[in-house]
């Protein structure tokens, strides 16, 4: 039984430049043998890892990429555990490398890499369905248990409140389940959202020493086998929306009748509340509002 | 397809089936196991081959130092799961790879130490295979050339069984093969005397899918190995490494022990591996060896590497058009070879029968090896270059299954090969000739014939009762006749009631 598992790498270097005593390095180091054990369970295990970058985001590595190129010296290790582990670490080095200098302080672009993710687990599905003679006519197979598993660093950023949301419902389509694990920092409400949402795990890290042990424990077991064997789940979940005015974090707030957009403020939906004669599907609360019917 | 059944959640983890290796290592000592897991690559194989939550219990435990107790682990167990939890950890400790189950849990340390060696890229040199550089001389094989290599001889091996006893003689595979097909009850005859002739055994073997036979042929291979007192575990472990090894390069031999290049020769007969000539010193291993420790459902394709897969079989149906269908290059498409990347390649490819519910069977195939399995259980009407026609009749299906040939094998190897446009229909099979087949089966097994006694002549009803209540009791009646006064029981129970009768009477009943 095959499992297909998307990797997200929140690489904010403002972040990781203030965190003490976890450096990227020792997250790869318990990433990589994670990576492998994933690869090393089924040959049809499929694997992507994605980074998000300040500014942009990238695909490091895809199972589905050619993996023609030779090693030279690769006589210690399964062939497949050493292009995956070269190309994740180099590519990860060109990418930080040519990042232009005035990125460095731009927001992660997490959002980006999880639309990414997204897309490649669509794209699979849809092969997936025209090889198996499944192409025409009928509803399409979801694969069996594809999921995305984020590693962030950073705190919710608040403007990418609606994108986020509109991956979680994608991604409840596609039966995806998502994991988040935050390495440090504060808790982020969008992840445990998603990760409750999609029936996935979020975890805070406590021993961030002991990362590979929670790593294998909680995100290795696909879906179908957290049915036996459980995986840690959330107790409370931080259910806070962001408004769409102000795009704050918000406990209470307002909520239009029609389109269900969440405002800080009254006054936004007041004074621009449609007439009787307009038609009621035709909301114009605000204008961040227009594009954010997320509750369809 | 493995999909999430809410009423019974655990469905598709449970009915995950055993590899038949593993079987075969629980019968191992532990020293022997322990001595096969110091390679890496042996343990990432086994690793493997194991069931889901057993990979995940391996998982838990591998990068701790110290012992795990068994309740700590029990609290992750969920209710439903806990039977299928305590089963894995039964049989990760039949294989040796728990220790001191169930006082704790704890890695067998060989287990462990070259488990985490394959998974980070440490241990000893060479336990993937040492990789030689290019030759000079001579350009490595293609892909394309191994894939063919491999399913010729595989081929040839097939054929030859199916076609034992018809009157044909294909190409014969070498003795080596002759041997072990006749060792494992496959075929029988005197070996070299007569030619073998296939037995019940072979027809059901020919059914299987590729990945099954392959393997069966490989624990017979194991097995003989044993009597030919060659080191069994240097030979599983050359096996493993075989499975580990990337398709399209090349390998050294230097590196080999002994028993292991006496077993380059036979591996090369099987089609495993493809060498130059014999006495070269580097061997590539074909697809039949790099996917022995896949999955041999090949459901899911796009494994890492699919895409030289598709590529080679895309070389394939190239040559075959070329080649204006030479029997050598067009077999190549449709021949199912063990590999969830074929699969991918030649999706489409790989079923080729229809089957409507007049019991019509039209197989698109110019295959002699899936027209005479076809010809088993088929009896085949017309031939035409890429079709082959006939009918399911129950004189087709009676000699089927007097072959030892069971109807569920006839279905489901109808089921794994039907053809694409067959797989749109719910059920797959039409429903009339799967139940025929089923019925013809049963009308095989109409009659049921058990020994026993017959008990008669007794003087009273009163007598009759008491000896027959008696049987009663043993459970052993089978017929009985109260207006007769007689009964037939089965021979386990005659010394119980011949004495029965004779301590009641001595001559109230005559048997």
């Amino acid at each position: 039984m095959s499992s297909l598992l998307c990797v997200v790498i929140d690489l904010s270097i403002e972040q990781w430049h203030s965190s003490t005593d976890f450096s990227v390095s020792d997250l790869f180091t318990h990433l990589i043998p994670f990576l492998n054990a994933h690869v090393a369970a089924s040959n049809d295990n499929q694997l992507a890892v994605f980074a998000a970058l300040p500014g942009t985001s990238q695909l490091l590595y895809s199972s589905t990429d050619d993996q023609s190129q030779s090693l030279a010296s690769g006589h210690n290790s399964y062939p497949q555990f050493q292009v995956l582990d070269e190309t994740v670490v180099n590519r990860v080095i060109i990418h930080l490398d040519t990042l232009p200098d005035q990125d460095h302080q731009a927001p992660c672009s997490l959002v980006g890499a999880l639309t990414k993710a997204l897309c490649f687990i669509n794209r699979l599905t849809l092969d997936h369905n025209a090889n198996t003679s499944n192409a025409e006519g009928l509803e399409p197979i979801a694969l069996p248990d594809p999921r995305i598993l984020i590693l962030s660093v950073s705190p919710d950023i608040t403007s990418s409140y609606i994108p986020i949301m509109n991956s979680i419902f994608s991604a409840q389509k596609l039966k995806v389940t998502i994991d988040a694990c935050q390495l440090f920092g504060t808790d982020s409400v969008f992840l445990q959202q998603a990760a409750h949402l999609t029936g996935g795990s979020y975890l805070h890290l406590e021993h961030r020493e002991a990362l590979l042990q929670y790593l294998t424990m909680t995100f290795l077991p696909s879906p179908s086998v957290r049915k036996a064997i459980a995986v840690p789940t959330q107790d409370k979940v931080d259910f806070r929306a962001a408004c769409f005015c102000h795009k704050n974090i918000i406990d209470i707030g307002f909520v239009c009748s029609v389109c269900l957009s969440t405002s800080a403020r009254v006054f936004y939906l007041s004074h621009q509340i449609p007439d009787e004669n307009s038609p009621a599907s035709e909301c114009v609360t605000s204008s961040g509002a227009a594009q954010g019917r997320v509750l369809d | 397809m493995p999909s999430v059944d809410t009423e019974k959640p655990l469905e598709s983890l449970e009915n995950t089936k055993t590899h038949p290796l593993l079987p075969f290592l629980q019968q191992q000592s532990a020293t022997s196991l322990t001595r096969l897991y110091q390679s890496p690559s042996s343990c990432l194989s086994i690793f493997r081959l194991l069931a889901p939550v057993e990979r995940q219990i391996v998982m838990n435990i591998l990068w701790l130092e110290s012992a795990m107790s068994p309740s700590t682990m029990a609290a992750w167990v969920t209710v439903d799961g806990k039977k299928l939890y305590e089963r894995s950890l039964e049989t990760l400790s039949s294989l040796h790879i728990l220790q001191q189950y169930p006082i704790k849990l704890l890695l067998n340390s060989t287990f462990k130490a070259s488990l985490r060696h394959a998974i980070t890229g440490g241990g000893k040199t060479g336990s993937f295979g040492v990789p030689v550089a290019r030759d000079p001389k001579h350009a490595p094989p293609s892909i394309s050339v191994l894939d063919g290599y491999a399913l010729e001889r595989w081929e040839t091996i097939l054929h030859y069984m199916v076609s034992s006893g018809t009157g044909q003689y294909p190409s014969k595979p070498s003795t080596g093969v002759l041997y072990l097909l006749k060792e494992s009850g496959l075929m029988s005859g005197h070996f070299q005397s007569a030619e073998p002739v296939i037995t019940s055994e072979g027809f059901q073997f020919l059914l299987q899918s590729p990945h099954e036979q392959l393997w069966e042929l490989l624990l017979q291979y194991l097995q003989m190995v044993e009597r030919r007192s060659m080191d069994l575990m240097e030979v599983i472990s050359f096996l493993l490494m075989l499975s580990t090894m990337e398709l399209g390069r090349e390998y050294s031999t230097e590196q080999l022990s002994q028993t292991q290049k006496a077993m380059l020769d036979d591996l090369r007969d099987y089609g495993l591996i493809w060498q130059r000539r014999s006495s070269t010193k580097r061997f590539s291993p074909t697809r039949l060896a790099t996917t022995l420790t896949s999955s041999s459902e090949a459901s899911l394709p796009t494994p890492p590497g699919a895409s030289t897969g598709t590529g080679a079989a895309a070389d394939g149906s190239v040559t075959a058009a070329g080649g204006g269908g030479g029997p050598g290059s067009a077999t190549g498409l449709n021949a199912p070879i063990p590999s969830p990347s074929r699969g991918l390649g030649s999706g489409s490819q790989q079923g080729f029968i229809i089957l409507e519910t007049n019991y019509r069977v039209y197989a698109y195939t110019d295959n002699p090896l899936q027209t005479a399995v076809l010809n088993l259980f088929v009896s085949l009407k017309y031939r035409f270059p890429n079709l082959v026609v006939g009918s399911i009749t129950r004189e087709s299906v009676k000699r089927a299954l007097s072959n030892g040939i069971s109807a569920e094998q006839i279905i489901s190897y109808l089921v794994t090969h039907a053809h694409p446009q067959m797989r749109k229909f719910n059920p797959m099979i039409p429903v009339t000739v799967q139940d025929q087949i089923r019925l013809w089966e049963l009308e095989k097994n109409r009659m049921k014939s058990d020994g026993g006694f017959l008990y008669t002549s007794f003087q009273s009803q009163a007598d009759y009762e008491y000896v027959l209540n008696y049987a009663k009791e043993l459970g052993v009646v089978l017929w009985e006749n109260s207006a007769k006064r007689c009964f037939f029981a089965q021979e386990e129970g005659h010394n119980n009631i011949k004495s029965f009768i004779e301590r009641r009477s001595g001559t109230a009943g005559k048997i």
